[in-house]
């Protein structure tokens, strides 16, 4: 459930390092009960802005207000009232998995009867009961992530900060962990995640705040986002035949077009007859159509169009998203 | 937060760096073979006392073995990504440098009594003051972590925090009465080795040593410890704090 108050207000954050400004005088408001997303390629500020939430780092100028406190100021006690999970997993390899979480707990201040509890109630939660007291050392990439995940949360805190969470990921585990952050949402905390990933940024966010560059470019909830690039069709065709795109552009007046493997995918304007257009264009060539899909905008032709971005500046090449199929 | 709080947590730290770091081969081979092998390769000559001998073997084996490990406590948490989870806890710099501090301080005596219990058997002296030299191994052992964490502090990689603690370590065991006592030095020297806090260490274990009763340098020895242990861990605070900006 979001509430209306404030979780944490951020009032134009800079952060320089020398003559680069990392972040330009971002600003929003994270209700509490939210999940806000935090998108953008890298280098775009997603990093920054977390670690200056987190008290990691300190801004040039700007405020950041956690639960009414402000962390620049009143670090100690914002921070007891948040959990951290880096971009890479910070677990100690020379401890087992319950003295890390046990240690994470003493970090802050969960009492002594508690620790053990909770450490091996996440153990199980995230499926790590069974190598609770082996050494971290010989954990897999994702058992280390979950570790590291479950590190964040030990304390219960009121606000997450989740930084590229499943980056690096297999499916699996991606998806625990997904699953993981929508049942502490539902239990009340409040989540920040930065992500490449915009399907997950679709999947869990309710608001999500496009980045780039150091500046918020947009902030709304997703399907928002994704309404405002409404006014332009995208359609996957491929032929039994390579095509010329150029004259493929031309000829169905396509306002873009890019080869994804042997599919192509276009974008035309809302007022063309599309299908109609490829027909004529394949039965004039003697082509076949082998396969023609029309799809609904994704969160991440949201982006690139807000952003001004090509894919590979995306990032797009680290995942591919693919929109969600309207008709086949 | 009150001091019990952050007392509990640099409590913590410092249980943690004992079961992360205190294992580690280097420790062994720098903090306590390399100081032996060195000082049993300059008392050769015999011209040193027993006292002087014995309290400055174990000053080097406070400072080598303390060093050693804290000198890369701070680095490797850096360079693991560990030292974010520190900094994002609600602990203070202050806190967690303590609690750093404090996983050397630990190890300090332990290393220290194993040389002097065998060294002084060996050599036929009797402790005449056992607690003095024990309070003096320990606030040596803290003033020493307190060292390693500034060099910690600065530096970015494990070899850069170990040429850090050497470049102190070396001159110090030189200059601070260890191998050839300070009053034999030139006068230039003498002056310079009172900035040295091994000095000040060697100087109130010899105390502790030679006297069945605190004398005033040794509380001036042990206050002076004191001071620099202060100075380091606020110096190391800064660092940090900067570091953070």
């Amino acid at each position: 459930m979001v509430g209306l108050e404030s979780a944490v207000s951020v009032v134009e954050l800079t952060k320089r390092y020398g003559s680069f400004a990392a972040l330009k005088g971002i600003s929003f408001d994270l209700h509490q009960g939210s999940v806000f997303g935090l998108l953008g390629p890298n280098g775009a500020g997603k990093t920054t802005t977390i670690k200056i939430l987190t008290g990691l780092t300190k801004p040039s100028s700007g405020s950041a207000i956690i639960l009414g406190h402000d962390i620049a100021r009143d670090a100690i006690q914002a921070k007891k009232r948040i959990g951290v999970v880096p971009e890479s997993s910070n677990i100690y390899e020379e401890m087992t998995a319950e003295q890390n979480l046990v240690f994470a707990a003493e970090l802050y201040g969960v009492s002594r009867q508690e620790r053990g509890r909770r450490a091996w109630e996440l153990l199980e939660t995230f499926g790590l009961a069974e190598r609770g007291r082996d050494l971290v050392a010989g954990f897999s990439r994702g058992m280390k992530r979950r570790l590291t995940i479950a590190c964040g949360i030990v304390h219960e805190p009121d606000v997450l900060f989740l930084d590229e969470p499943t980056t690096g990921l297999d499916v699996q585990s991606a998806l625990v962990l997904r699953e993981q952050v929508r049942k502490l949402n539902r239990e009340g905390t409040t989540v920040l995640l930065t992500t490449h990933y915009l399907e997950e940024a679709d999947q869990l966010c309710d608001i999500v705040a496009m980045i780039n560059k150091g500046k918020i470019v947009a902030l709304d909830s997703p399907e928002q986002l994704k309404a405002s690039v409404i006014g332009s069709n995208i359609v996957d065709v491929s032929f039994s035949e390579p095509v010329d795109e150029d004259e493929l552009r031309k000829s169905c007046g396509l306002i873009e077009i890019h080869r994804l493997g042997d599919k192509l995918r276009l974008t035309v304007g809302s007022d063309v007859d599309i299908v109609g257009e490829l027909s004529d264009y394949a039965r004039a060539r003697g082509l076949r159509i082998v396969t023609i899909n029309t799809l609904k905008p994704s969160l991440e032709d949201a982006f690139l169009r807000i952003t001004g971005l090509n894919p590979e500046e995306a990032g797009r090449d680290k995942e591919p998203v693919r929109p969600r199929r309207q008709d086949g | 937060m009150t001091i019990g709080e952050e007392l509990s947590k640099a409590f913590h730290i410092a249980r943690k760096d004992m079961r992360v770091y205190y294992f580690k081969a280097p420790n062994f081979t720098y903090g306590l073979l390399m100081p032996v092998a060195l000082y049993l390769a300059f008392s050769v000559s015999g011209t040193l006392s027993p006292a002087t001998l014995i309290s400055g073997l174990v000053s080097l084996v406070i400072l080598f073995g303390t060093m050693s490990i804290e000198a890369v406590s701070v680095v490797l948490e850096k360079q693991t990504g560990t030292f974010e989870r520190l900094l994002a806890a609600p602990v203070s710099l202050l806190g967690l440098i303590l609690g750093k501090a404090l996983a050397g301080f630990a190890i300090g005596p332990l290393t220290a009594i194993a040389v002097l219990i065998p060294v002084s058997i060996f050599s036929g002296t009797s402790v005449q003051s056992p607690l003095t030299v024990f309070i003096a191994i320990c606030i040596s052992s803290f003033t020493f972590a307190s060292m390693g964490i500034l060099v910690s502090c600065f530096a970015r990689w494990t070899p850069e925090a170990q040429m850090y603690s050497n470049f102190f370590r070396f001159p110090m065991a030189f200059l601070s009465g260890t191998f050839i006592p300070v009053e034999s030095m030139p006068q230039a020297l003498q002056l310079f080795s009172k900035l040295l806090p091994l000095t000040y260490s060697i100087d109130a274990i010899r105390e502790g040593l030679n006297n069945p009763f605190v004398t005033g340098s040794y509380i001036i020895d042990l206050g002076v410890l004191i001071l620099f242990s202060a100075a380091f861990m606020l110096a190391s605070a800064r660092v940090l704090e900067r570091q953070l900006s």
